[in-house]
């Protein structure tokens, strides 16, 4: 047969209006997920600096020698950015955990009527829950 | 048909791992987070409370098996959404080893990690 | 091979080739045709006339492509407007709009009862039967497309041929090698068992839940949802038993078998008969699993 035309991706992103609840939780399920395994190898590199502590290394901090590992989260956790980046990490990780537990469910059976539903609840939850730990996370940052 | 046992293919297999993992970390980070936010906090962290923590072989182990998990969890994850996205062949390939070759750096500086904290493995 | 009507200026310049050697029948059928264009030219503009006057009317923006008319390779979108009456479907529209002002808008239909499967298109952003879908609860302008992530052949009609190759693979097709005893016995069905496939009978093959399907687009070798749940229709029909549900069994826990969907429910929320797609899709993840974990 003669030629054909392919129209490509057009439909995938110029139509997210008309995205239902489960193509939402999908797009925020992955994009959360990539988010947290980009995470836990920073989380790693960092923590490793108690490898050298360990060793008896230290550095200066607030006028003190103090071990590197010690200096290092708390010169960290210091930076307000570093503790707004935390409330959006936990934000994530809330997310990416409730949906999940609505994924479950929905592996197991249990609610596919209701999945637009607990996507909904799990925003509204995921939202709560963040707005709640604000003061824990932001305490003594400035 | 009597001998089909335990013959998972790939797929049903990392799957199901998926799930189990799944679930497990749903109530390890939850405990990680209410510990090391909400318990103590975190800019309040340091070396000797961490190791007093690792030094315990029970926390030592749930942090290893989290790291395991963890990891498992978001390297399939990520494999996955790349073969839904269509990767095939070498490129396939490529990104897979890629990705397990990641995952095994990741192992070994976390564990290298706990232990540094614990002073070798915790007995 | 174009089975198309020329258009206008097409047909005008053919008269003026033909003109170089006119018989007698030449000069007939010229004549025949140009009265039957004229006529043509007098009706569409009495019906635009009308559909203009007219205070009911719905403008129609309609994805137009054909590879073989020049002027048509290029995608565009062809603007009709159709005088509304009671009742009516985005596939009369498109029909109205072909016999009154565009005789080559290409389209596939033929029951108009949503059961042949023919006419899935993308309207207004959303895979829909064409004949199931009323104008009244649109939004205007409508824009009628060909269904997403597969070929455009000509202006609404797509290359199914992939679709129907997933469909086969999973054998779409009654089977069995557990008979009655007697040789005149029929191969009863509790109803419990009717009840439980009774949904996923209901496939009309139109691909509305494989071009709604964001996994599909991406991932080519994946069955989609139409053929797993042609597969469950079968595999969970008791009729067929258990070597039969083993042979289905093993086809969908492929790598691009089920275990593809991620459960985004698209396929569900578009399907024009209700089925239950995504919840079949994991009943099968579940029975494949459990298959699997018998180590005894």
């Amino acid at each position: 047969m003669s030629q054909s035309y392919n129209r490509g991706l057009i439909e995938d992103f110029s139509r997210w209006r008309e995205f239902e609840a489960g193509m939402w939780a999908w797009i925020f399920h992955k994009f959360t997920g990539w988010v947290l395994i980009g995470y836990l190898f920073t989380h790693i590199a960092v923590l490793s600096t108690a490898i050298p502590a360990a060793n008896g290394a230290t550095m200066m901090f607030q006028g003190s020698e103090t071990d590197v590992f010690t200096g290092t989260i708390v010169s960290l956790e210091g930076l307000l950015l570093v503790r707004i980046l935390e409330v959006g990490l936990l934000a994530v990780a809330v997310f990416h955990m409730l949906n999940g537990t609505r994924l479950l469910l929905v592996d197991l059976g249990i609610g596919l009527e209701a999945q637009d539903k607990s996507f909904y609840a799990s925003l509204i939850l995921t939202g709560a829950i963040t707005v709640a730990s604000v003061p824990t996370f932001i305490a003594g940052a400035f | 048909m009597a001998e089909r046992y335990s013959s998972f293919k790939s797929g049903g297999r990392m799957w199901l791992l998926q799930r189990v993992t799944a679930a497990f970390l749903l109530v390890v980070l939850a405990f990680h987070f209410f510990l090391l936010h909400f318990v103590h906090h975190a800019d309040e962290v340091t070396l000797a409370a961490s190791s007093a923590r690792m030094e315990q072989l029970s926390y030592y182990s749930l942090m290893v098996l989290f790291l395991v998990t963890a990891t498992f969890h978001g390297v399939n994850g990520v494999y996955n959404a790349l073969i839904n996205q269509g990767l095939t062949g070498t490129k396939r390939t490529v990104v897979k080893w890629t990705l397990v070759a990641a995952s095994v750096v990741l192992l070994f500086q976390g564990i290298r990690t706990a232990n540094a904290w614990a002073g070798g493995f915790p007995l | 091979m174009s089975t198309q009507t020329p258009t206008q200026t097409e047909e005008s310049s053919e008269t003026d080739a033909e003109a170089d050697a006119p018989s007698k029948g030449d000069e007939r059928r010229d004549e025949k045709r140009r009265r039957a264009a004229e006529e043509r030219a007098r009706r569409q503009a009495e019906e635009a006339e009308k559909a203009a006057a007219d205070e009911e009317t719905v403008e129609l923006k309609v994805f137009r492509y054909d590879p073989e008319v020049e002027g048509k390779q290029e995608p565009r979108f062809d603007t009709f407007h159709v005088p509304f009456t009671k009742g009516m479907t985005v596939l009369d529209a498109l029909m109205y709009s072909r016999d009154t002002y565009d005789s080559s808008l290409t389209f596939r239909h033929s029951c108009r009862q949503a059961v042949c499967g023919s006419d899935a298109m993308f309207v207004n952003g959303g895979q829909k039967l064409a004949c199931k879908t009323q104008i009244s609860e649109l939004e205007e302008p409508i824009r009628v497309e060909p269904l997403p992530h597969a070929e455009v052949r000509k202006d609404l009609v797509v290359d199914m041929e992939h679709f129907y190759d997933q469909m086969e693979a999973v054998e779409p097709y009654f089977q069995t090698n557990e008979y009655p005893d007697g040789e005149l016995e029929e191969q009863r069905q509790t109803r419990e068992n009717r009840e439980k496939i009774k949904m996923s009978t209901r496939c009309i093959w139109c691909s509305a839940c494989m071009s709604s399907c964001n996994i599909a687009a991406g991932d080519n070798e994946y069955l989609g949802p139409a053929a797993i749940n042609k597969a469950y229709r079968f595999a969970m029909d008791e009729r067929e038993g258990e070597d039969i549900k083993q042979k289905r069994l093993e086809i969908i826990e492929q790598e691009h078998g089920v275990w593809r969907c991620q459960t985004q429910f698209s396929c569900t929320e578009v399907c024009p008969k209700d089925i239950p797609l995504t919840e079949h899709i994991q009943e099968l993840k579940r029975e494949a699993v459990k298959n699997n974990l018998k180590f005894w």
